[in-house]
């Protein structure tokens, strides 16, 4: 956006501006990474951290420092995996075993890859991808061993999907595909973080027990991007959205696009934020499982824009058109509100399932369906923080409190005592403005005592010219006594 | 319950000829291995083929004298009470007589013939006050809604028979429950889906009463009538036991909320039933009336149609219902008689609406003969 399109755009939206200003200015990190005391590897790592990622290199900078440097390069590995399985100018005869070796690669001192087309856009890290390496022999062996296992995990599932001629050729079939892609590049890293939040001792250990919930702290995420990157994807010739879906919508992925099909292509999206909303419940969870204040905004950001995303491209027609984001002030208020606690978290998953029920419309075959996904998101929200309590429910019915007595009650008192402030607040702002005129009366030389006695003697109003004759005759009297 | 079909003994269902009553028989017929056998006020109207084997007996449940023949003729195991007049439009001495009273004589009558377990049909609406108040995730520790503050009768005469039912646990042999079922409906539903389709078929549905923000629990008439066999089989189960099972998994004695586990927005629900009978319209052109005008354009049309003497189109009660927000948690009876809905919301109301289209399709037919 230029410069005067962002004047007027806020001229007319003071609240985002407000919204972008305000995390500007009162944004306090709950820990702040220090590079003076890092090593030039280490800085260099996190460059590229800058550089690869938007979204995530300010929130892991806020990490806990015992996480932060093993998060960064965890980030910066799974990238690198990422970007060489992006390429399709690597031959699968070279890309397949670095795919499968890539958590070896990882411990080999001084590795990089040129391999890289130079369009690629990540293709930098790669090249001085020994950086990196320097560093992941540094951290404990602990998080290196889960760094390890999680990248030998991808890996072989990237190999996998690649060698799949049915995959490659005819696209993801099924949801139980569908959500086993999304659980090679997303669910795992759910897992690997976990285990590195355990292991560090900032999250509940009993997430360990339930894998499920952070698989779907990952599919969230993934699924929410995939619903809003259609055009996108579209146009490098990729396709997420699995055919058991969009076949009941179209016959072709391609009709999707094609403007007189727009309601079955909502249809098709909506389907498609049904399926995402189903992680939802299991996202709350999980998040109630962390102890740690920034590992908790670290997971809980992502989350919020992932809401504010999904509600933004549900029953939008724009999705199919162009790249459609959230604008920079809701994502700044999404921050600032999604880095407190779960409550507040719990808040903003509350209203965007709200918005969602709102758009929700029964042209779509799967209206019902989703009204009842928002109402157990606000069900579960329910159960985790109550609005109505049973046993002063039951007080209330044995009319040892009757609701509305209590309310007057407390509203007469409140009353009562409004009334007594507001008093003792007038007469002292009385007392004060007059002790202030006194005083200054005072010090100008008024003469209270002649005042006094004047007044005394039932003159209330004097009769004469201030400063005049009289008046000083009175002053003369009063001070020498009537001799 | 799914895989093996579950051994029963003989069941007898009070009601087995009403809107609930006849599900239960019908559930019972294709779940179970039971004898069945039906008490009602009149046996004519849904009742089962004669092949199928179910006995059934005219009788008043007011009327001991009348009962205690029967139950020594069929001898049951277990006892579904379900008979009630239904919610609106009866008069309060008879619901009065016939669920208060009523239930008083059939506990008597089981007690006095042996019967091992008695599952009583409650309401959900018992803790409302069905007036003012909100029931957000509300479970069974939510405390019943006392006399004074009902604003129903049925809600009240219900809460009193659930507590004689539940009262008469142990008490001898006999072992007792209560199923609590939110807004039931489904095939044969006169009071949910009639009112909803009747607004489609008059073409009044581009009116809203309320925001929509309001969570609303709907429940399919099978699933209701599948929770009181699994809480029939809960029984049965605990009366072999030697001693009384543990307090967080006794199901005698307790009562159970029973919802589809779908709250819905209340308007999403008249629209889903609205879809099911093909009306695709979106929400662009509905009127939005809020619950205050909603309340006095109400209170108008009752004054002035009782002024004309005909029934309003619009009542307070409706606009209160429908901004209301009630939905429940039925956790417990998850846990504790291992209910999980059988059939989902959206193939509740297809079925119903289904089934109501084929009826009025009949009526048609007959009309135009």
């Amino acid at each position: 956006m230029g410069i005067i399109k962002q004047l007027l755009y806020f001229s007319v939206h003071p609240n985002q501006l407000r919204a972008i200003i305000q995390w500007k200015l009162w944004h306090d990190p709950v820990h702040t990474r220090n590079p003076e005391k890092e090593s030039a590897t280490l800085r260099q790592c996190f460059h590229y951290l800058q550089l690869t990622s938007r979204s995530f290199s300010s929130v892991i900078q806020e990490l806990h420092p015992e996480l932060l440097v093993p998060v960064a390069l965890f980030y910066l590995i799974l990238r690198g995996l990422d970007t060489i399985e992006d390429d399709m100018t690597i031959p699968l005869e070279k890309k397949e075993p670095l795919l499968r070796n890539f958590h070896n690669i990882i411990e080999q001192e001084g590795w990089t890859c040129n391999e890289n087309a130079p369009t690629e856009k990540d293709r930098d890290l790669l090249v001085h991808f020994d950086c990196v390496i320097t560093e992941l022999n540094l951290i404990k062996p602990a998080y290196k061993a889960i760094i390890k296992d999680i990248t030998e995990q991808m890996g072989n599932g990237m190999a996998d999907s690649a060698n799949n001629q049915e995959l490659n050729i005819n696209g993801i079939a099924t949801i139980k595909e569908y959500e086993k892609y999304c659980h090679y590049v997303a669910g795992l890293v759910g897992d690997g973080l976990t285990r590195l939040f355990v292991e560090a001792k900032l999250a509940n250990p009993a997430l360990l027990k339930r894998p499920e919930l952070a698989e779907s702290m990952g599919q969230f995420l993934q699924k929410t991007n995939i619903i809003r990157d259609i055009r996108e994807d579209f146009e490098d010739k990729r396709r997420w959205y699995p055919k058991e879906i969009w076949s009941k919508h179209v016959d072709n992925f391609d009709e999707l696009f094609d403007p007189k099909n727009l309601q079955k292509a909502l249809n098709c999206s909506s389907e498609m934020v049904l399926n995402s909303l189903g992680n939802v419940e299991e996202c709350l969870f999980y998040m109630a499982g962390i102890k740690e204040q920034s590992v908790f905004n670290f997971v809980a950001i992502p989350q919020a824009m992932a809401i504010a995303t999904l509600e933004i491209v549900f029953q939008n027609p724009a999705i199919f058109t162009k790249n459609v984001k959230i604008t920079k002030g809701d994502a700044c208020s999404l921050m600032m509100e999604s880095s407190q606690n779960l409550r507040t978290v719990c808040d903003i998953f509350k209203r965007y399932a709200r918005r969602i029920a709102k758009k929700n419309t029964p042209k779509d075959p799967n209206f019902l369906q989703i009204s009842a996904a928002c109402g157990k998101i606000e069900q579960f929200i329910e159960s985790l923080y109550p609005s109505q309590d049973p046993k002063a429910l039951a007080l209330i019915h044995k009319g040892e409190i009757s609701a509305a007595d209590e309310k007057k009650k407390a509203e007469d008192k409140e009353a009562k005592s409004d009334v007594f402030f507001l008093l003792i607040a007038v007469l002292g702002t009385l007392l004060v403005i007059s002790a202030l005129m006194i005083g200054a009366a005072y010090l100008a030389g008024a003469r209270f005592d002649i005042a006094l006695s004047e007044l005394q003697k039932g003159k209330f109003f004097p009769g004469h010219q201030p400063g005049g004759a009289e008046s000083q005759n009175i002053v003369q009297n009063h001070d020498h006594g009537e001799l | 319950m799914a895989a093996k079909k579950q051994q029963l003994g003989n069941v007898l269902v009070i009601g087995g000829c009403g809107f609930l009553g006849h599900h239960i028989v019908d559930l019972l017929l294709s779940r179970t291995i039971s004898k069945v056998s039906v008490i009602d006020l009149f046996t004519t109207r849904n009742r089962r083929p004669d092949s199928d084997g179910v006995g059934y007996f005219n009788a008043d449940i007011t009327d001991i004298s009348a009962l205690l023949p029967i139950f020594q003729k069929v001898k049951p195991d277990i006892v579904i009470h379900t008979a009630s007049p239904t919610a609106v439009g009866t008069n309060n001495a008879l619901y009065y007589k016939v669920n208060v009273e009523g239930t008083r004589c059939v506990v008597e009558v089981c007690e006095k013939a042996n019967v091992k377990a008695l599952v009583y049909t409650s309401s959900a609406s018992i803790i409302s006050d069905n007036n003012a108040m909100d029931l957000i995730n509300a479970d069974e520790r939510w405390p019943v809604m006392p006399a004074k503050s009902q604003t129903e009768y049925y809600s009240q005469t219900k809460a009193e028979a659930e507590q004689l039912a539940l009262a008469a646990n142990r008490k001898n042999k006999l072992l007792t429950c209560s199923i609590r079922p939110a807004g039931i409906f489904g095939e044969g539903d006169i009071q949910n889906i009639p009112n909803f389709l009747n607004v489609h078929y008059t073409n009044r549905t581009n009116f809203q009463l309320g925001d929509n923000t309001n969570l609303f629990d709907f429940t399919y008439v099978q699933n209701v009538a599948y929770a009181h066999l699994l809480a029939a089989y809960a029984l049965l189960q605990t009366s072999t036991l030697s001693t009384p099972p543990l307090d967080h998994e006794k199901v005698d004695g307790e009562a159970f909320f029973i919802t589809n586990c779908e709250p819905v927005y209340f308007w999403d629900f008249a629209r889903g039933v609205w879809q099911a009978a093909g009306r695709y319209d979106g929400t662009e052109k509905v009127w939005v009336i809020g619950r205050d005008v909603g309340l006095g354009l109400g209170g108008v049309m009752e004054w002035a149609y009782w002024f004309m003497g005909k029934t309003p189109k619009l009542t307070r009660k409706q606009v209160k219902y429908s901004c209301m927000t009630r939905y429940y948690d039925c956790t417990k009876a998850h846990r504790r008689l291992g209910y999980t809905p059988i059939v989902k919301l959206r193939d509740g109301i297809q079925k119903t609406v289904d089934w109501f289209e084929e009826e009025k399709r009949k009526e048609g037919e007959k009309k135009g003969q």
